[in-house]
């Protein structure tokens, strides 16, 4: 962040967050410095709020976008433009072909689907709950005749004719893409890779250029409706995204750029945008940030991390346990289940733009679900917006600068914000003003509080052994609010905390991973011969995932022996409900010797996730799936190392003072230019550090110290 | 949160939004719907006569403009008898208690055992519209459905002045 040098400087990175609310973006130079941009997402025309954030960000720098774009080897986008697509039910006209006789299996979907991302309360409310319009409509769903079990026997032999016919009629009714999907595919793919064959043929004849795709090739893993509906979503949402994103990387393009954008996948590595299994990238926004803390995790040495982000319309927590992610194998998204893999991550609808409403009848404060996004709240006079928001509270009681919202792109108007809460919440409350906002924010604060000592008791482990990241743009003002009292190691807030999911992007390997359901069960003490095969079953599995990874990366420019390869595999206890995904200690498996490390590899991190005496190897083993993960070496951000100042700050960085209301009284809150403070510098609260980007609440009772990293660690006093 | 007269609109005639939908059923409910909601019947309803209550989709308890008593009516103008009363005893009725009468709805031997329960239909006299329907076991008397505390209602409930009785 130093401001020296400031014309030799060479960006190197690039790493995009284009959320439902901000747009930013995170640049790197060559010696790991770096800066934010921010600007509002631009949902019409993304590439607009991109240069926007980009031009914002380097002002700071002092380049203009062609200079900083010549030099940049690598740009990372993660963005919600497919994620709405989805969500609005506004894809590609797509037809399906299943097993005749299970035509109605994607329109019925799952009883879930119908109140997947629901609250709480409407779970239980069952008039809230309602089915979507299927992704293919049944007027555009054909069957063919076959059949194979689970075991992968054929049981009823394909019968091409079906298969001819379906594709015909498909292709006359002008679809924009085929989806096949049939029972069992992923366990014996034979016929579906033949009717895969046969609707080729029909569209090559037909002269139509209609893309095919066979779940086996892109999904093979259990479960009808998730391998279906992903399959179905390649067509549907994942060609027109590759056209916002080829938009895009056009726009940067024209600006001077030279390198061609990947994209931050569910899996929490990045892919490249011309990549075949491209919807993957479908949620990647709160991905990034979790990247982001792992990769300074591994640098310095934080083994357990909670991960906790929040921005205008959520509160997202993950946990990075002994330096590894969790994986979730089948999340849902869109109100759609699915078969991805996905970093595992609890979101609540609680973010600094939730709605605050009274409950006419009891009077409770409540808020959201709903939030203001990207319109603030009342405070902003343009948003159109007359409810009260988590941010009028904000600015009624200090903790936000209303002059400075954005660096002052946005002008708040707290005059605005105060009329409002006094009117619909604190007249009916019978309280001040002051104290009825207070109460909103205290009562945002248990929420998130709560939330978070239940994700992470939950899932028996204790905060005491966790080191707690808070970044986003809104997650500084709150870190305070939703750590005390939980004791935490401690508790992080890096000083690009509003960029930092974009910082995890560019963070992100290049990588690719596939899966595959697998079906290998086994006793403890099976003879060896078993253990052998087994390993060959299993390596059979990688092998073919090998090939897709390798093709990937060959679409990307990249040859074989540049391709890093990790297999992976998912085991459990035999007859057990939860497998774990295993990094596998060796490249290939063939003999029993083999099987046996694997073994020992599910049994090691299975005694550190839950616990040693919790083991039960006595049950035998299953195998539930293959993974193949394949990476090439990239540029990456570098961690900023800076020599130590004294604690006292220095005088330019405090920039005067504010009244700051909590716990009934105001006070006079010193304030702090974010940038301007030196490693080393300690702040006891009652203090406020500002930045364009973010501001970091240090009420008294708290203190702050920057390390060398610039990451502000808060403690309680 | 109050909604505008086109969302409540929308609402009545079954075009709603999923979204405005999903707001209504999960919020408190807004205070002024219930009168927005009425004056949209009122325009739609072929008679002049003030809607006290709706009791289903083309049924009414109204204040009748010439005597100010409270009828049940439906929406074709038929009077079945006082608020207070069953109005399903002054409708036409179809009951369905043999096989073959079950058979015209559903396919046959998936519909209910004629001698474990029947279905019975109601109809408006004057335009056949259908207006309920139950399915009770054979010997049950007909069931009363609603009997609404209107006082209550309007007085406590909306804060509304209740509207003359005669």
């Amino acid at each position: 962040m130093t401001q020296t040098a400031r014309n030799a400087r060479s960006v190197q990175v690039l790493g995009i967050d284009a959320g439902g609310t901000m747009t930013d973006t995170f640049f790197v130079d060559a010696d790991g410095d770096f800066v934010v941009g921010k600007a509002q997402t631009t949902p019409a025309n993304e590439a607009q709020g991109l240069l926007e954030s980009s031009r914002e960000g380097l002002e700071h720098w002092g380049l203009t976008l062609e200079d900083a774009l010549r030099n940049i080897q690598t740009g990372v986008y993660s963005g919600t433009a497919m994620l709405n697509r989805v969500v609005q039910r506004k894809g590609l006209r797509v037809g399906l072909i299943v097993n005749a006789g299970m035509e109605d299996f994607h329109r019925m979907g799952r009883a879930i689907q119908a109140y997947l991302g629901f609250a709480y309360e409407d779970r239980i409310h069952i008039n809230t709950h309602y089915y979507d319009d299927p992704l293919v409509p049944r007027d555009l769903t054909r069957g063919v005749a076959e059949r194979i079990d689970m075991m992968g026997t054929v049981v009823i032999p394909l019968n091409e004719d079906t298969a001819r016919t379906a594709a015909r009629e498909l292709i006359a009714e002008d679809v924009e893409g085929i989806v096949i999907s049939l029972l069992h595919s992923y366990k014996n793919p034979t016929h579906e890779r033949r009717v895969r064959d046969i609707v080729e043929d029909e569209v090559k004849a037909s002269g139509k250029p209609i893309p095919v795709f066979a779940s086996t090739d892109y999904y093979p893993v259990r479960k009808e409706t998730h391998r279906t509906n992903t399959t179905v979503l390649e067509a549907y949402a994942a060609e027109p995204s590759r056209q916002t994103l080829h938009g895009i990387s056009g726009a940067f393009k024209d600006h001077g750029s030279k390198f061609d954008f990947r994209v931050m996948a569910t899996h929490g590595g990045t892919i490249s945008w011309k990549a075949k299994e491209l919807a993957r990238t479908i949620v990647s926004g709160p991905i990034g940030g979790v990247i982001g803390a792992k990769y300074l995790g591994e640098k310095l040495g934080y083994r357990n991390i909670a991960c906790s982000d929040i921005g205008g319309t959520s509160f997202d927590v993950a946990l990075i346990t002994q330096g590894e992610l969790t994986i979730r194998n089948d999340p849902d998204m869109a109100r759609l289940v699915l078969s991805l893999p996905l970093v595992a991550m609890d979101s609540v609808g609680a973010g600094a733009g939730s709605f605050v409403r009274l409950d006419p009848y009891t009077k409770a404060i409540k808020l959201g679900p709903d939030s203001a996004g990207y319109r603030v709240g009342v405070c902003w006079a343009e948003s159109g917006i007359d409810t009260v928001s988590i941010s009028d509270c904000h600015v009624v009681l200090g903790y936000l600068n209303p002059d400075n919202f954005l660096g002052g792109q946005v002008k708040l108007d707290r005059q605005r914000a105060w009329d409002a809460i006094k009117v619909q919440v604190a007249d009916p409350l019978g309280m001040s003003v002051e104290d009825a906002a207070a109460g909103v924010i205290e009562l945002l604060d248990a929420e998130l509080r709560d939330y978070m000592r239940s994700m992470i008791s939950g899932k028996g482990y204790s905060p005491g052994s966790f080191t707690c990241f808070s970044y986003g743009g809104a997650g500084p003002v709150h870190t305070y609010g939703y750590t005390e009292g939980l004791g935490f190691e401690d508790v992080i807030v890096p000083a690009w905390a509003a960029g930092f999911s974009a910082f995890g992007c560019a963070a992100a390997d290049f990588e690719y991973r596939y899966d595959k359901s697998l079906d290998i069960n086994i006793d403890t003490d099976a003879h060896e011969a078993d253990k052998a095969s087994q390993a060959e079953v299993l390596q059979a599995a990688w092998d073919e995932l090998t090939e897709r990874v390798l093709e990937e990366f060959e679409r990307n420019g990249y040859a074989a022996d540049k391709v890093e390869l990790q297999p992976g595999f998912r085991m459990q206890y035999r007859g057990q409900l939860n497998d774990l995904e295993i990094e596998s200690p060796i490249a290939s498996a063939g003999g029993a010797d083999d099987w046996d490390r694997l073994v020992s590899a599910f049994n090691d991190t299975y005694g550190r996730v839950y616990a040693a005496s919790a083991r039960s190897p006595e049950l035998g083993y299953s195998v539930t799936g293959a993974i193949m993960r394949g990476t090439v070496p990239i540029p990456k951000p570098k961690i900023p190392e800076e020599p130590l100042h004294d604690a006292t700050p220095p005088r330019e960085a405090r920039t005067g003072t504010r009244q700051f209301y909590r716990k009934g009284r105001w006070v006079e809150a010193q304030l702090y230019r974010m940038e301007t403070l030196l490693p080393g510098n300690q702040i006891v609260g009652p203090a406020i550090i500002e930045s364009d980007a973010t501001t970091f609440v240090v009420p008294d009772g708290f203190e702050t110290w920057l390390d060398e990293h610039r990451l502000f660690h808060l403690k309680e006093l | 949160m109050a909604y505008t007269e086109a969302k409540i609109r929308d609402l009545v005639d079954g075009t709603i939004d999923q979204d405005t939908l999903h707001q209504m059923l999960s919020m408190p409910k807004d205070q002024e719907r219930f009168e927005i909601y009425l004056e949209i019947l009122q325009e739609q309803v072929p008679w002049d006569d003030r809607i006290i209550l709706p009791l289903g989709p083309k049924l009414f308890i109204v204040q009748r403009a010439e005597d100010k008593k409270w009828v049940i009516r439906s929406w074709a103008g038929h009077d079945f008898c006082d608020w207070t009363e069953n109005w399903k005893l002054h409708a036409k009725v179809r009951v369905r208690d043999t096989p073959e009468a079950m058979e015209k709805l559903y396919p046959k031997l998936m519909a209910p055992s004629t001698g474990w329960q029947v279905i019975r239909e109601y109809f408006c006299p004057l335009s056949g519209d259908l207006l309920d329907v139950e399915a009770p076991t054979p010997w049950y008397p007909v069931i009363h459905d609603f009997e609404p505390d209107i006082d209550t209602f309007y007085r406590d409930w909306l804060g509304l002045e209740v509207p003359e009785r005669a």
